[in-house]
C-alpha cells in the first residue's frame, strides 16, 4: 500500500516524463553545478557591488590631495592612545598620522604611523612638561629648561640653536621642518628649513611673545598682553586681523587657511580665508568659549560648562564630537585628529583613525581610488565590450546573411582591422588624440579605440553562426511571410545565436579592462586625478614603491587580477554551460 | 598558389597604403611645429632675421612649405625607399635609431619563444592526454589565471619577490652598472638582466598550452586515433604518431606566427624591465613627443602583423594539402 501511494505522489505531467527544459534552463542549471564559474560570478559582483556601492559614503573630490597624509601604510592606528596614558595624561599632541603624549610623570608616549627616526625617543630627557609635534619631528622640553628633538633629523632640524643655551623657555612650537622656541623674555627663535613655512622673528622683535601657533604656511603670535600678530613676511589673509580683538586675546588657533582667537569675554573670532565653512561660529557658544584648538580645516571649541563643539571641515570625521567627550578639561587637535582630556584624566578621541588600506603618494586614501577606479575600469570595459558587439552583430550578420561579394569585402575589412597590432596603434591613437581633448574625452576616446579595433573576432563568430542558421526553416518561412531582410537577421537569426555571443561578451569583458588598465598603467588611457586600476600602479614601477609602500600596488593588484580572473572562470563556465560539448574537450 | 600570393602581395600593398594615410592625417593634427622644435635652441644665439630664416631652412629641409598630399608622397615614397626620417629628440636618422633596440627586441624574444615552446606544448600534450585529472585540472587553473593577470601585474609581483625580497636578479636593465664585462661574461651578464622579463612573459604561457590541448583533443577525437586504437597500437604510437602529427597543423601556425612576432617588442615587459628594445622605443618616441619615430615604429608594427596573417595563411597551406587557398 506504501509503495502505491509513493507512486501517486511522483506521478508526473507528460512534459515531466519527458524532462523537457527550455535551453535556457538547461544552461542556468548546467551553471548553477560549475562550481568554479560560481564562484567566479560571487566575486565579481562583489568587486563590481563594492565599486559601486560603497563610494555613495565618501564625500571626497577626486581632485582632493594632502601632502601632509603621504604614503601611509594601511591601519587604523592614529587614535590609538596608550592603556599607560589612560587616567594619567597631561599632554597629548597629534601629528599628520601619529599621536605623542607625556603622562603626569613625565614620561613621553609615541603611537600611531612612525618612522623609523620619530620612533627614536630620547632616553635621559628627565620629567617632560611641554611638547610639540611637527611634520615629522618632536620637540620636548623638561622641567629643567633643556629642550630635546627628535624625528626628521636633516635641515639641522636637530639642532638646537645654540642661543637657547641657558635660557628659560616659555613656548614651543612645531611644523612641516620648522621648530620655533618662545623664550622668558618674549623673543622667538626659529631653526630647521626656515622656507617651509613663512615666518620672520625680526618682525616681532621688540614684541612681548606669549605664545606662536604656525600651520603649513606662515605663523602668528600672541604677545603677553593679549594681541596677535601675523609673522608672515608678505601680506597674507591672515593679516587681516580684525582690530576690534586687539589687546583681547585670550587663546589662539590656526587652520591651515584661518585663524581663530578666543576673547577674554568668551567669544571666538574668525579671520584669514574662509573654507568647509570655518567662519560659521555656533552661535550657542559665543560668550562661554574657554579653550580653542584647531586641526588643518576645522577648529574645536570647550565651553565654560564643559562641552566640546567643532566646525569646518568633516570629511574624515573630525568634527563630529561624540556624545562621551562631556566634563572636558582641555582639548587637543591636531590635523585630523582630536582628543578631549577629561577631568579625571581619560580621553576622548575622535577623528581621523586611520586608513583602510593606507594612501598613496598624493595623500589619497588607496581604499577610495580602487572603488572609483574600479567603477572607471569596468565602465570603460563594458562601453568598450558593447561597442565591440554592435559593430561585430552589424559585420557578422550582413556578412553572414547576404554572403557573396558584401561578405568578402567585410570579412577583408575584419582580416586587416584584426590584423593591426593592438597595443602600439591603441597607444599612437591616445598618444596623438588624446593630448587635444579633456579627461571625459579621453576615456570615451580609449572606450572607442577599444571598441572599434576589437570587434573583428565577433564579427567572424557571429557570422559563422549566422551562415549555419539562415537555411533552416524559421528563416524560410521567415522569408516567406514577407518579413524584411533586415529584421530577418536580428531579429530571427541573432536573438537564435546571442547566447553565444553573450559567452564571447563575457570574455571580451575582462579583456577590454586588461587592456585598459594595460595603456593606463602605460600612461596612455584614463588620466589622473580620475582613477582606474591601471593607472593606480603606474606610478608604483620605481623599486622603492614596490618594496616600502607595497600597499600602493598590492591592493589594486589584487582588486584587478581578483576581477578579471572571476570573469574569465564564469565565462569559461557559461561557454562549458551553453555548449555542453564543450565538455568533452 | 603564386596567384594566391600575389594577390595577397596586393592586398598588403592596398592596405598599407590606405593605413599609412591614415595615420599621415593623424599625425598631421597633432599640434606642434618640428621645424620650429628643430631651430628653437638657436633662437636666443641668433638675431630675428637669421632665426626666421634658419626656421624657414628647417621648413624646407623637412619639406613643410609644400602642400599637405606632396607632404604624403614625398613620406610615403622615402619609407618604400627606407628612408625613415630623422628623429629630432636623438637627432639621428630612424633608421640607424632602430638597430639596436631591434636587436635587444629579438634577443629577449628568441629566449622567451625558445622556453615558451618547450615548457608549453609538452605541457599541453600531457594536459590533453591526462585530460580531466587533478593535473589536468590544476594546469587549466593555473593557465586561466596566468591569462587573466596583466603582466604589469606578475611583473610587480616577481620584481618584488625575486629582485627585492630574495634579490637574486637584477630589478631592470641590461647590463651591470660599472662592470665593464668582455667577450662570454658580457653574455652571461645579459642573459642575467634578461632572465626576469622572460619569467615574466612566460606567465602568459597559458593561451599556448590550452591551444596544444585542445588541438590535440580534437585529433583524439577523430575516427583515425579510433581505428589506430582498435587495431592494438600501443597508447604512445596513437598520440604521438597519430594524434600529435595532426594537431600540429594549427600549432605550427602558432609558431610561424610567433616567428614573425620575434621583431615587434613587448612594450608593457620592455618598459617595466627598461629593456631597450623596439616597444621601448616607441613608448619612449610617444612619451618625448618624438612622432617621426613613433610613425615609423607604427607602420613597421602594421607591416609585421599583416606580413605575420600572410606567412600563418601559407603556412597551413603548405602543412596541410587539404586546406584549399584560393
Amino acid at each position: 500500500m506504501l509503495f502505491e501511494k509513493k507512486k501517486v505522489k511522483e506521478q508526473r505531467s507528460i512534459l515531466e516524463e519527458e524532462q523537457m527544459q527550455s535551453p535556457f534552463r538547461t544552461i542556468i542549471k548546467n551553471l548553477l553545478e560549475n562550481k568554479l564559474a560560481m564562484g567566479g560570478l560571487i566575486v565579481f559582483v562583489f568587486i563590481f557591488a563594492m565599486c559601486f556601492i560603497l563610494p555613495i559614503w565618501f564625500r571626497q573630490s577626486l581632485n582632493y590631495q594632502d601632502p601632509t597624509q603621504k604614503n601611509i601604510a594601511p591601519g587604523f592606528s592614529f587614535l590609538n592612545v596608550p592603556k599607560e596614558l589612560k587616567g594619567n595624561v597631561e599632554i597629548i599632541e597629534f601629528g599628520p598620522t601619529f599621536g605623542v603624549g607625556v603622562d603626569k610623570d613625565g614620561n613621553v608616549y609615541e603611537w600611531g604611523q612612525l618612522s623609523e627616526n620619530l620612533k627614536k625617543i630620547p632616553f635621559d630627557m628627565g620629567k617632560v612638561v611641554d611638547i610639540a609635534v611637527g611634520q615629522d619631528h618632536v620637540l620636548a622640553l623638561n622641567d629643567k629648561g633643556d629642550l630635546f628633538t627628535w624625528g626628521y633629523n636633516r635641515l639641522q632640524l636637530d639642532r638646537i640653536p645654540v642661543e637657547l643655551k641657558g635660557k628659560k623657555i616659555r613656548h614651543i612650537e612645531a611644523g612641516y621642518q620648522v621648530s620655533i622656541a618662545v623664550t622668558e623674555d618674549g623673543k622667538i627663535v626659529s631653526w630647521g628649513n626656515e622656507n617651509a613655512v613663512d615666518i620672520s622673528a625680526a618682525k616681532v622683535a621688540d614684541e612681548d611673545i606669549q605664545e606662536v601657533k604656525i600651520n603649513i604656511q606662515t605663523g602668528i603670535a600672541l604677545t603677553t598682553d593679549g594681541r596677535v600678530i601675523s609673522l608672515a613676511k608678505r601680506e597674507t589673509a591672515f593679516d587681516k586681523i580684525p582690530e576690534e580683538i586687539q589687546g583681547k586675546v585670550e587663546k589662539l588657533a590656526l587652520t591651515d587657511k584661518a585663524a581663530a582667537v578666543v576673547l577674554k569675554d568668551g567669544t571666538v573670532k574668525v579671520w584669514g580665508n574662509n573654507h568647509q565653512d570655518i567662519f560659521t561660529v555656533p552661535e550657542e557658544v559665543q560668550g562661554h568659549v574657554t579653550d580653542i584648538s584647531a586641526g588643518r580645516n576645522h577648529i574645536v571649541v570647550l565651553t565654560d560648562d564643559g562641552d566640546v563643539v567643532a566646525w569646518g571641515g568633516n570629511e574624515n570625521k573630525q568634527s563630529k564630537v561624540p556624545g562621551k567627550a562631556k566634563n572636558a578639561a582641555k582639548i587637543v587637535s591636531g590635523y585630523y585628529q582630536n582628543c578631549a582630556i577629561n577631568e579625571d584624566g581619560t580621553v576622548t578621541t575622535w577623528g581621523l583613525k586611520g586608513y583602510l588600506l593606507g594612501t598613496d603618494n598624493l595623500g589619497r586614501n588607496v581604499f577610495y581610488r580602487i572603488l572609483k577606479g574600479g567603477q572607471m575600469t569596468m565602465t570603460v570595459g563594458f562601453i568598450a565590450v558593447v561597442i565591440q558587439f554592435v559593430i561585430g552583430i552589424f559585420v557578422g550578420g550582413i556578412s553572414g546573411y547576404y554572403g557573396g561579394k558584401v561578405d568578402m569585402l567585410l570579412m577583408r575589412l575584419a582580416e586587416v582591422v584584426g590584423s593591426l597590432p593592438f597595443i602600439p596603434l591603441a597607444l599612437i591613437l591616445s598618444a596623438l588624440i588624446g593630448n587635444k581633448v579633456s579627461d571625459v574625452g579621453r576615456i570615451v576616446m580609449i572606450m572607442l579605440i577599444l571598441g572599434v579595433l576589437g570587434w573583428t573576432g565577433i564579427a567572424g563568430m557571429v557570422r559563422a553562426q549566422v551562415l549555419a542558421e539562415r537555411e533552416k526553416e524559421f528563416v524560410v518561412a521567415a522569408k516567406a511571410l514577407g518579413v524584411r531582410e533586415r529584421n530577418i537577421i536580428f531579429r530571427h537569426i541573432v536573438p537564435n545565436v546571442m547566447t553565444i555571443i553573450i559567452v564571447q561578451a563575457t570574455i571580451s569583458f575582462a579583456t577590454c579592462m586588461l587592456t585598459e588598465s594595460g595603456l593606463s598603467f602605460l600612461g596612455f588611457g584614463v588620466a589622473e586625478p580620475i582613477p582606474s586600476w591601471g593607472n593606480m600602479l603606474n606610478n608604483c614601477r620605481s623599486s622603492e614603491v614596490i618594496s616600502q609602500y607595497w600597499w600602493r600596488w598590492v591592493f589594486p593588484s589584487i582588486v584587478l587580477g581578483l576581477c578579471t580572473v572571476s570573469i574569465n572562470l564564469f565565462g569559461d563556465g557559461l561557454r562549458k554551460a551553453v555548449d555542453p560539448k564543450a565538455n568533452e574537450r | 598558389m603564386a596567384k594566391y600570393i600575389l594577390k595577397r602581395l596586393g592586398y598588403i600593398v592596398i592596405v598599407f597604403f590606405l593605413l599609412s594615410f591614415l595615420l599621415f592625417g593623424i599625425f598631421k593634427m597633432v599640434p606642434g611645429d618640428p621645424a620650429r622644435l628643430m631651430v628653437e635652441g638657436q633662437k636666443m644665439s641668433v638675431s630675428p632675421e637669421q632665426y626666421e630664416m634658419l626656421y624657414q631652412q628647417a621648413r624646407e629641409r623637412l619639406g613643410l612649405d609644400k602642400p599637405l598630399p606632396v607632404q604624403y608622397f614625398s613620406w610615403f615614397g622615402n619609407i618604400l625607399r627606407g628612408d625613415l626620417g630623422y628623429s629630432s629628440v636623438y637627432r639621428l636618422p630612424v633608421i640607424e635609431l632602430i638597430g639596436p633596440p631591434m636587436k635587444n627586441t629579438i634577443a629577449l624574444n628568441v629566449v622567451y619563444y625558445i622556453f615558451l615552446f618547450l615548457i608549453g606544448i609538452p605541457l599541453g600534450i600531457k594536459c590533453a592526454v591526462k585530460k580531466d585529472t587533478v593535473f589536468d585540472t590544476s594546469v587549466q587553473v593555473a593557465t586561466m589565471i596566468g591569462i587573466s593577470i596583466p603582466f604589469f601585474i606578475s611583473a610587480l609581483v616577481f620584481i618584488f619577490l625575486f629582485a627585492i625580497v630574495i634579490p637574486i636578479f637584477p630589478i631592470s636593465g641590461m647590463v651591470t652598472t660599472g662592470a665593464n664585462y668582455t667577450g662570454f661574461r658580457a653574455f652571461l651578464d645579459y642573459m642575467y638582466h634578461m632572465a626576469l622579463p622572460v619569467i615574466v612573459s612566460l606567465t602568459g604561457m597559458g593561451g599556448l598550452i590550452r591551444y596544444v590541448r585542445g588541438s590535440l583533443l580534437d585529433a583524439l577525437s577523430m575516427d583515425y586515433v579510433r581505428t589506430a586504437r582498435a587495431k592494438g597500437l600501443k597508447e604512445k604510437t596513437v598520440i604521438y604518431k597519430h594524434a600529435f602529427r595532426n594537431a600540429l597543423i594549427p600549432i605550427t601556425g602558432w609558431i610561424v606566427g610567433s616567428i614573425v612576432a620575434i621583431f615587434g617588442g613587448a612594450v608593457i615587459i620592455e618598459t617595466l624591465f627598461s629593456w631597450k628594445g623596439v616597444g621601448k622605443l616607441l613608448i619612449d618616441s610617444l612619451n618625448q613627443h618624438d612622432y617621426t619615430v613613433a610613425l615609423s615604429m607604427q607602420m613597421f608594427y602594421i607591416l609585421l602583423g599583416l606580413a605575420s596573417n600572410l606567412i600563418t595563411d601559407l603556412c597551413y597551406c603548405i602543412v596541410d594539402p587539404r586546406i584549399k587557398l584560393d
